[in-house]
């Protein structure tokens, strides 16, 4: 049976009937084509189809389209290109979960220490850059 | 191309999904369900044409039996993924386990150089040891894919892939298609380090559906198929045995390689690709009076072995950087000086295992690493670290590989279905754009700067007036596609020979010419140094520093080098450390999810020192050489090293990869007996 949501996704409001199992990835790449969340394991480890889910970073592939009802949804889509830009990345196919992970780190803590980086930002697998690229244009946003 | 191939729209397309076999070997019986199996589906095996290697077909569904634990054995679709994974779970398939087959030997090849047996004769010294280089996955971090639609008479194929043109051909030859009646179009690419450069059974399927159902029809795998039936890599065992004088000098190696390559040949590969590049490339930068190497394919019932980044040079250099440790521990004498003495100081020149090393200064190279990485105080910040119970290692690899392989060479390893050639076509548009189309495709490398960078050098066109276009067989001229470090070598030589072509045609609107080459192998090489510290109540490796020395010619576009470099050591680091397709003596895959199967995150990784040195390789039009694996091949032997010297001084050697806690424990309670044995031993 399915069942009735409404949320918020990149400030636009969407509301419909969806199956109780289907995934909030899937709700938002095949109902509102917002095709810029990747999926690239689907078991919750590698960290693509992070998304902010009421300003904090979830992952889309274990969270279900019926728990994020009534919650505001934010993709890559709806977040600047300025933060990690699609050229420090070489495939690009991890970026948007990058995006996302870094935007919700700077919303709950403004002024990361360089130095832990690193582990903070060590829940999305990158397979190309060796990651230097884009811990260092992170870095360069913080003071000092 | 917009996207990602998941995030093609394609309205009305089917989705697929597989029934798999959960038994290493199994005899098929009856399938009940809505399901297609090989019998209804209808389609030729790939054939894997050539001599020296023995046809063992990856069918497009598994016929009368199984032979891996996630081999497709039918095949059912529906309007979404999810309607069409709960129709493959309603599908029942009649399993009778079947015992394992004996290993049978698909390939194999010989060296046999120098004076071998002269050299063991004299030689002060000779070690022998048994390595193993673990089975691994490249893992792309997106999964492979496929959408077939046939129309009009005309398949168009869109594959997540690196070798379009050859795509064409095997798709072509299954389903008995004229090429031409064939489009394979190349999306963005979310990465592919080799295995997205073959033709896989779902691509075979898809297609042939296609045709069968008049209907769009889509496969997107997921990550439990993708590791356990895309393509695995490695899996060698090597026992070496290498002949050396008390100063250090290596006179001759003996090897003797078994590759277990899974239980199918892949396209276009064959099973040969493993064996056949690890076996030149032993000891490949080293000066040799005597070399004899075996190496052997044989099957098993493990998922196929096929190309990741480096291929079989990982493993060489891996087998020979890790002997020449032992050596210069056995003799006295600090890893570097062994290097030093025993490297090749003469290029160009021909190994013995027949490689053509076109340029390069070996001796340079380790020069640069002595003094960029401040070797000396290195050693002593070791020997203090140690003094304080930690367990700091230093590694070493000098190395050179392959590059840009060509027509000839793939002939001469019985490989008919990879043309070798690269080729690119430039037009010039009515308004006066530059267009480059190559035979190569676009999988993150970063073609454009180094494309339009040329296109300027040569012809002084600005870089805003050129577009490039890859990855669409219908546009692009044939060729080899994206694999093999051939970027910087065919690739870039055929652009230039086109670039000429349409100069010569004053870049008039209209231009359209075509250049095809046959490139000749060049040999980058590198020398890489890696500092590791394993934590001594865990056993935990961690990198904490790296240096990478890299040699490939004239450098095309510094940064896109450097990118290929620290993104390959990254990779390579996670080989040598996490990464390992295991499997129990059932025959069951035991990394079926990405917390079995680790790789490397962020902070596994430190900054990457990379420092570049240019032999302009005189084969090569640009000078330039193939530079996507040598950040991985170097990694397996400077991590390695740097492991195995960390827990050195607790007597502890470690042969097996990956070099994880569990291994490194394994050794070190090894030491730790044999001691015990030989302090209990009567007057010992």
């Amino acid at each position: 049976m399915n069942v009735k949501i409404s949320l918020v996704a990149n400030g636009l409001e969407w509301a419909g009937e969806v199956e109780p199992r289907l995934t909030l990835a899937d709700l938002l790449r095949d109902h509102l084509a917002l095709t810029g969340t990747h999926l690239g394991c689907e078991h919750g480890v590698c960290g693509a189809c992070t998304v902010l889910l009421d300003g904090q970073a979830a992952r889309s592939c274990l969270t279900l389209a019926v728990q994020a009802d009534g919650r505001q949804v934010t993709t890559v889509e709806g977040l600047s290109d300025d933060l990690l830009p699609r050229e420090l990345f070489q495939c690009g196919f991890c970026r948007s979960g990058f995006v996302c992970s870094a935007e919700a780190l700077l919303r709950r803590e403004p002024l990361p220490r360089a130095v832990e980086l690193p582990e903070l930002l060590a829940g999305n697998i990158c397979r190309c850059t060796g990651y230097e690229p884009i811990l260092e244009a992170l870095s360069a946003r913080l003071p000092g | 191309m917009p996207g990602y191939l998941a995030d093609l729209a394609v309205p009305g397309a089917l989705e697929l999904a597989f029934v798999r076999s959960p038994f290493a070997h199994a005899l098929i019986g009856k399938v009940s369900g809505p399901a297609v199996t090989a019998t209804e589906l209808g389609v030729g095996d790939l054939r894997l044409g050539g001599h020296g290697v023995a046809p063992w077909p990856w069918p497009a569904l598994a016929r009368r039996e199984a032979r891996f634990v996630g081999e497709a054995v039918a095949v059912v679709w529906a309007e979404t993924r999810a309607q069409a994974e709960d129709l493959a779970e309603s599908v029942e398939v009649e399993f009778e386990p079947l015992e394992p087959e004996a290993p049978l030997r698909l390939f194999e090849r010989t060296i046999d150089a120098g004076a071998v047996e002269a050299c063991f004769q004299r030689a002060d010294h000779v070690l022998e040891r048994t390595f193993s280089c673990a089975r691994q996955t490249p893992l792309p971090l997106e999964t492979r894919g496929v959408l077939a639609h046939f129309e009009a008479g005309r398949l168009t194929l869109w594959s997540s892939t690196q070798i379009p043109h050859i795509l064409r051909r095997g798709i072509a030859q299954a389903l008995e298609l004229e090429e031409s009646a064939i489009r394979v179009l190349v999306p963005e690419v979310g990465g592919g380090f080799g295995l997205k450069a073959h033709v896989f059974p779902e691509e075979l399927v898809a297609a042939q559906l296609a045709r069968r159902l008049g209907r769009p029809v889509r496969w997107i795998e997921d990550r439990r198929e993708n590791l356990l039936a895309s393509v695995h890599a490695h899996d060698n065992e090597v026992l070496m045995r290498a002949a050396f004088g008390a100063d250090g000098r290596v006179l001759a190696v003996e090897a003797d390689l078994r590759c277990d390559v899974g239980a199918y040949s892949v396209y276009p590969f064959s099973a040969s690709l493993e064996p056949a590049t690890a076996a030149s490339a032993i000891f490949a930068a080293y000066d040799l009076q005597g070399l004899r190497v075996s190496a052997r394919a044989v099957t098993s019932h493990r998922c196929p072995v096929g190309a990741y980044r480096g291929v079989g040079t990982n493993t060489a250099v891996y087998v020979t950087e890790r002997m020449l440790d032992l050596i210069a521990r056995h003799v006295g004498l600090d890893p570097l000086e062994v290097r030093r003495r025993n490297a090749l100081r003469h290029l160009p020149c021909t190994t013995l295992g027949g490689r053509e090393l076109d340029s390069g200064d070996y001796l340079e190279l380790l020069r640069r690493v002595e003094s960029v990485s401040g070797y000396e105080a290195l050693r002593r910040e070791q020997a203090k670290a140690r003094r304080h119970g930690k367990l700091f290692g230093i590694g070493l690899a000098l190395f050179n590989e392959h590059s840009g392989t060509g027509q000839s060479e793939y002939r001469s390893r019985g490989i008919e279905e990879v043309s070798g050639l690269d080729a690119c076509r430039v037009r010039v548009t009515a308004e006066g754009r530059i267009v480059i189309h190559t035979s190569s495709v676009e999988i993150g490398q970063n073609h454009a700067p180094a494309y339009r960078r040329l296109t300027e050098r040569m012809l002084g066109v600005e870089p805003g007036r050129v577009d490039i276009e890859e990855g669409d067989t219908d546009v692009c001229p044939p060729g080899t596609g994206a694999f093999v470090s051939r970027g910087a070598v065919g690739v870039l030589d055929a652009i230039a020979g086109a670039l000429r072509l349409a100069g010569e045609q004053d870049l008039a609107p209209g231009t359209d010419v075509t250049c095809s080459i046959d490139p000749k192998q060049v040999f980058p090489s590198g020398a890489h140094l890696a500092v590791v510290e394993v934590d001594a109540v865990t056993f935990v490796p961690r990198l904490r520093r790296y240096l990478a020395v890299e040699d490939c010619g004239t450098l095309i576009d510094q940064r896109t080098v450097s990118e290929q470099i620290r993104g390959g050591v990254a990779m390579g680091a996670g080989k040598v450390l996490l990464e390992e397709s295991a499997y129990g003596e059932d025959g069951q895959p035991l990394a079926a999810t990405l917390l079995d199967y680790l790789v490397p995150v962020a902070a596994d990784i430190p900054r990457i020192e990379i420092e570049h040195l240019v032999s302009p390789s005189p084969i090569s039009a640009q000078g330039s050489k193939g530079v996507g694996e040598a950040g991985t091949i170097g990694a397996f032997g400077a991590v390695a090293n740097a492991v195995a010297d960390a827990v050195a001084p607790l007597g502890a050697e470690l042969l097996e990869l990956p070099y994880g806690p569990q291994r490194i424990f394994a050794a070190i309670q090894l030491a730790t007996t044999s001691k015990q044995k030989k302090g209990r031993r009567p007057g010992g």
